[in-house]
């Protein structure tokens, strides 16, 4: 149950960090944040694959757990950084995380738990509090599982992620850095230093909504992430849905969101919302749920995701 | 290669040469010989070798000795004062919270974390607090009576004037 072994390497500035990444891209480097993720998913899986959960999962999608082929020959640590970490807010209200924030951080902050609640609330749920303790805001989005728990409401809330890699400083959004389970657009000298949120307008709120087996150290079945602001009259002005575990990265549901546009919010509406956003997904039958149950569930918790945003939108 | 760090647990500082790929669960149990911290699953799901970092509960098995460098650690041998187990522990041996003893450690030192920041916790906050630390013999129920108790404890000993202690 050791870890295999490797370099550790501890940059004291993100130009060295970058550099060191590039310089041994070839041999495999991976970048080490809280660790809760990569030192789990470079042993070899103690039980080899999953057993099924529900009488009606097909035994011949039991999915077998891979270990990584070859583990990273170097990890680049980022703990020695500084300016990694810490929550701000700019003078035009975007809010700014820091990579190596962790999620206990980021819960426990009055100004992320009033103004981007999705993220808190997708940060209560995810692993345990010693996870979340050690685990950071940059890890679970470059981890990119499709049911990671605070890149889903990242998602929702269009976060922006500025990658700095020796030579260059890129923003790109959330959505289109994620482009397959465990695989993003981020290449191998660069590093992610924060994440931006921008400002959502007055009248606006969001929810972030976890279906699972357990109330700890549990993957999602299906979560989901909802964000609405409202305008003077009361009508829906903008409005994004994303979904979790139901597809091989987050969807933002954009049929869902576009039918929200210019109603006034009812139960009825956010009921044919949900229906729309279960049309979006692609989900797949493995241990903890069946394709059609997370369909099923897909309709009944973006109806519900939305009344709670509705609600803090008010 | 090895590399040569300082660790400060329970308040002594360490010289140690350790392998990169070492977790710190490692380093205390096979060269510092604090047996106290277990290992269960070694992938950060059963919390039995919690240890303190900066009052911070983590799990050490996934944190590699070359990263809890500078930080000070605390692992269950540094709880009690000489032979005067802390109220937690009196606690957890008086409610009769301990089964075969394996989460234990994690326990007691995940609940000292929790009264450190919320001394007066209810029920839910104990459950939520100790929720990434599993018990085998699923004594949960005295466990969280525990901390409740020795919460109750710890704020009566601090409402105490000095001289009668």
């Amino acid at each position: 149950m050791s870890i295999p072994p490797f370099e550790v390497l501890q940059p004291e500035s993100l130009q060295e960090a970058c550099e060191l990444l590039g310089k041994h891209s070839s041999e495999g480097a991976a970048v080490l944040a809280g660790g809760t993720d990569i030192l789990v998913d470079i042993r070899r899986p103690i039980i080899p694959e999953h057993l099924p959960r529900c009488s009606g999962c097909d035994p011949k999608t039991l999915m077998p757990r891979k270990a990584v082929e070859k583990p990273p020959a170097y990890m680049v640590a980022l703990s020695r950084i500084p300016d990694l970490s810490g929550i701000s807010e700019a003078k035009n209200g975007d809010i700014s995380i820091g990579s190596m924030t962790t999620i206990t951080q980021i819960c426990e902050s009055q100004l992320v738990r009033e103004k981007l609640t999705a993220l808190a609330e997708g940060g209560d749920n995810l692993g345990s509090p010693l996870v979340r303790n050690r685990g950071t805001l940059g890890g679970n989005i470059c981890n990119a599982r499709p049911a990671a728990d605070a890149l889903v409401p990242s998602v929702a809330l269009g976060a922006q992620l500025e990658l700095q890699s020796v030579n260059e400083t890129r923003i790109v959004s959330v959505s289109d850095f994620v482009t397959g389970p465990g695989r993003t657009i981020r290449k191998a000298d660069e590093v992610l230093s924060k994440v931006i949120f921008p400002a959502l307008p007055e009248m606006s709120g969001s929810s972030c909504i976890k279906l699972a087996n357990r109330k700890a150290l549990e993957i999602s079945v299906v979560n989901v992430a909802a964000v609405l602001t409202l305008d003077k009259a009361g009508k829906i002005s903008q409005a994004k849905v994303a979904l979790g575990s139901v597809a091989p990265t987050p969807v933002l549901a954009e049929k869902a969101a576009a039918s929200l546009i210019g109603e006034k919010p009812s139960d009825d509406l956010f009921k044919e919302a949900g229906k729309t956003a279960a049309g979006e997904c692609k989900p797949i039958t493995d241990h903890r749920g069946s394709a059609l149950y997370r369909v099923d569930m897909v309709g009944i918790l973006v109806k519900n995701a939305l009344q709670k945003a509705l609600e803090r939108a008010r | 290669m090895k590399k040569l760090i300082t660790l400060s647990v329970n308040s002594l500082e360490h010289e140690l040469a350790v392998e990169a790929n070492v977790s710190l669960a490692d380093v205390l149990r096979y060269q510092l010989g604090l047996t106290g911290t277990k290992k269960g699953c070694g992938i950060g799901d059963c919390g039995a070798c919690t240890v303190l970092m900066d009052g911070v509960p983590v799990f050490s098995c996934l944190v590699l000795a070359v990263e809890a460098q500078g930080f000070d650690i605390l692992t269950i041998e540094g709880v009690a004062e000489g032979s005067e187990l802390h109220p937690v522990q009196k606690a957890f041996v008086e409610v009769g919270a301990i089964q075969c003893g394996f989460c234990t450690p994690g326990m007691v030192l995940n609940a000292l974390a929790l009264l450190d920041k919320n001394p007066d916790p209810s029920e839910a906050d104990v459950r939520l607090a100790l929720s990434g630390n599993l018990c085998r013999c699923t004594g949960y129920q005295k466990i969280v009576e525990a901390v409740l108790t020795a919460a109750k404890d710890m704020m009566k000993e601090e409402a105490q004037p000095e001289e009668a202690k």
